[in-house]
């Protein structure tokens, strides 16, 4: 279990993140959201013992990352958003080199390099020199070399950017598969979307303030709390919303454009069922009727202003 | 330092990976980097000259001669193999993936300090041979002087890894790093002893503010030797007629001062400089390249 306790961190008289706390647990995939220079990397480069916090501390499995980080780094796969990898050494070779950092016992290296390969689908390239690999190999091997030494916590910085679009789809199936391996990841990116499919857990940073902290549905469903109907009729719009603002559970109802009406909404499915019944049975030429249900991304955009620190 | 410190630091030292990646990096033609096969083979050729050059006079050239000639290359040779070895990792950004891991510094200094040694291990070992060529041919030679002169050689070469690698820790780029042991390479062996030599024009005077300078040592040993080995030569019956270690007459500092002492002292200067280099790493220097832009720190 990772517990983040009041975390701070500041450089001068800059504050890069304002104490922020989380608890996240085994099989968490954690995704860390922000604008550039809102705080994710330098929360993540504390929880990796690179940066010391000024404030609060963070604990792992009992571990603390300011009394035992190298304990913290025994159970810790940092990967940056860079590759940081050695020339001159093969596929086999970097993840021995890393094995061997790690402590994995001698005779298990071999069994351990194997599998991480063929986890992350290198195991064709594994005497392939490390500067031969295209650029979504690399990141893969980033990857293998973060999983050698079986971690607790998965720290992943940025890991889709640069990629090419199936690269990126190898990448996010990774991940989950990590997270059904009982494994803590935490994912900074700023592909929203992506976060949403595969995050369990995500935390809006800004400002180096966690502004909002949960699962993906919570975040929204706090953020959005009734249900917003598009509607598209052909005829009278506003003659529509007249009639819409005064049927049941309707909250408010505005014409957003030539023929789109946008409803605020507060029943149930079933209610909504009805709602287009009544609708329908008033004579209102509706072309198209759906819900707008909000995403990550809008409630991204509503909570932070897109200030840096 | 316990027994298992020891052997954390030299026999399980995972940075060890360091003597193969310069073994790859200066001594295959099947490495990744065909400019290295190449580079490699024109020092191959030049090898097999100097050998040939050595074998063909071997009766003139001493083999002293040719440690302070190894000396010299070896000098340029290190800081050239090394200047990278940890600013190369802040500018590869591989560093943070070593001080994430659970490696102390100490083995990280070591490990790269032995990787060093090993590549240079084999240039000195090849290096040998034209000098076994020459001290077995050549007759003013004692074997206990080339041996002395080839461990202050190597010790020096030492202490040169060991500064090379402080400095590269210090800085932010390789060649910063370059630039910085070469100039003081340069300081301490051309600039100053030019200086004293003005200032001084006894001998005396030089012996003892040069007494660390390794070429002038080698020189001194070189002098020795022919000292010793003519005083031989003036005695056919093969009796001593000096003995070892007694010095020639315009010399101030006894012969036995020089060799081994310097030797003993590059090799405790070269444990200083690398302890200094461990040390070094503890700054925080990963906070300062995240100051941001503008910053008053930054």
């Amino acid at each position: 279990m990772l517990e983040v306790r009041n975390l701070r961190k500041e450089y001068g008289g800059l504050t890069a993140v304002q104490g922020i706390s989380f608890n996240l647990h085994p099989g968490d995939i954690f995704g860390f959201i922000g604008s550039n220079g809102a705080g994710k990397t330098t929360t993540i480069r504390m929880l990796a013992t690179l940066l010391e916090p000024t404030a609060g501390t963070a604990v792992l499995n009992d571990s603390d990352i300011r009394i035992d980080p190298m304990g913290v780094r025994r159970m810790i796969g940092y990967m940056p958003d860079f590759f940081g990898l050695y020339d001159d050494v093969k596929v086999w070779e970097y993840l021995d080199f890393f094995a061997a950092i790690y402590r994995v016992p001698n005779r298990q290296r071999a069994d351990v390099i194997d599998s991480v390969l063929e986890l992350t689908n290198l195991t064709l390239k594994k005497d392939a020199f490390v500067q031969s690999l295209s650029r979504g190999m690399q990141q893969r091997l980033c990857l293998a070399r973060c999983l050698v030494h079986d971690p607790a916590l998965l720290l992943l910085d940025e890991p889709a950017s640069g990629l090419d679009p199936r690269a990126r789809a190898e990448l996010k199936e990774l991940i989950a598969e990590l997270g059904r391996m009982g494994k803590i990841v935490i994912v900074s990116s700023h592909i929203l979307p992506e976060l949403a499919d595969f995050c369990n857990t995500v935390g809006i940073i800004e400002r180096g303030e966690l502004l909002a902290f949960g699962p993906v549905s919570k975040i929204v469903g706090e953020m959005q709390p009734h249900r917003v109907l598009a509607i598209q009729v052909l005829r009278d719009v506003e003659a529509v919303v007249r009639q819409v603002a005064n049927m049941p559970h309707v909250i408010s109802a505005a014409a957003v454009s030539e023929g789109d009406v946008r409803v605020e909404f507060s029943g149930d499915i079933e209610a909504q069922v009805e709602f287009l019944a009544a609708l329908v049975a008033k004579g209102a030429t509706v072309a198209t009727f759906r819900e707008d249900s909000a995403d990550l991304e809008d409630v991204f955009l509503k909570l932070t202003t897109g200030a840096l620190n | 330092m316990t027994q298992f410190d020891w052997k954390e630091l030299i026999v399980h030292n995972p940075m060890l990976i360091e003597i193969t990646r310069f073994r790859r990096r200066y001594f295959t033609f099947t490495g990744a980097n065909s400019v290295g096969g190449v580079v490699l083979g024109l020092i191959l050729i030049c090898y097999a000259t100097l050998v040939l050059i050595v074998v063909e006079n071997r009766n003139s050239i001493s083999p002293i001669a040719l440690i302070t000639f190894q000396t010299g290359l070896l000098c340029l040779f290190a800081p050239m193999t090394l200047y990278q070895s940890i600013a190369g990792e802040r500018e590869r950004r591989s560093w943070d993936l070593l001080l994430a891991a659970p490696i102390t510094k100490s083995q990280i200094v070591v490990g790269k300090f032995m990787g060093a040694i090993a590549a240079l291990g084999i240039a000195v070992g090849m290096l040998q041979v034209p000098v076994l060529i020459a001290a077995s041919s050549y007759e003013k030679s004692d074997w206990r002087n080339v041996v002395m002169a080839d461990a202050v050689s190597v010790t020096f070469l030492m202490c040169v890894c060991s500064l090379t690698l402080l400095f590269s820790a210090r800085v932010k780029r390789g060649l910063m790093a370059l630039g910085a042991t070469l100039g003081s390479l340069m300081t301490v062996l051309v600039v100053i002893p030019s200086i004293i030599g003005v200032g001084s024009s006894d001998r005396h005077g030089s012996d003892v503010s040069l007494f660390l300078h390794p070429f002038y040592v080698l020189n001194r040993i070189g002098e020795v030797d022919e000292y010793y080995s003519r005083a031989r030569l003036m005695s056919p019956s093969g009796a001593t007629v000096l003995s070892y270690g007694s010095s020639p007459s315009d010399s101030y500092v006894q012969a036995f001062w020089w060799g081994w002492p310097q030797a003993f002292t590059y090799l405790g200067l070269a444990i200083v400089l690398l302890g200094w280099a461990a040390n070094t790493l503890n700054f925080a220097e990963n906070e300062v390249k995240f100051l941001p832009q503008g910053h008053k720190d930054a």
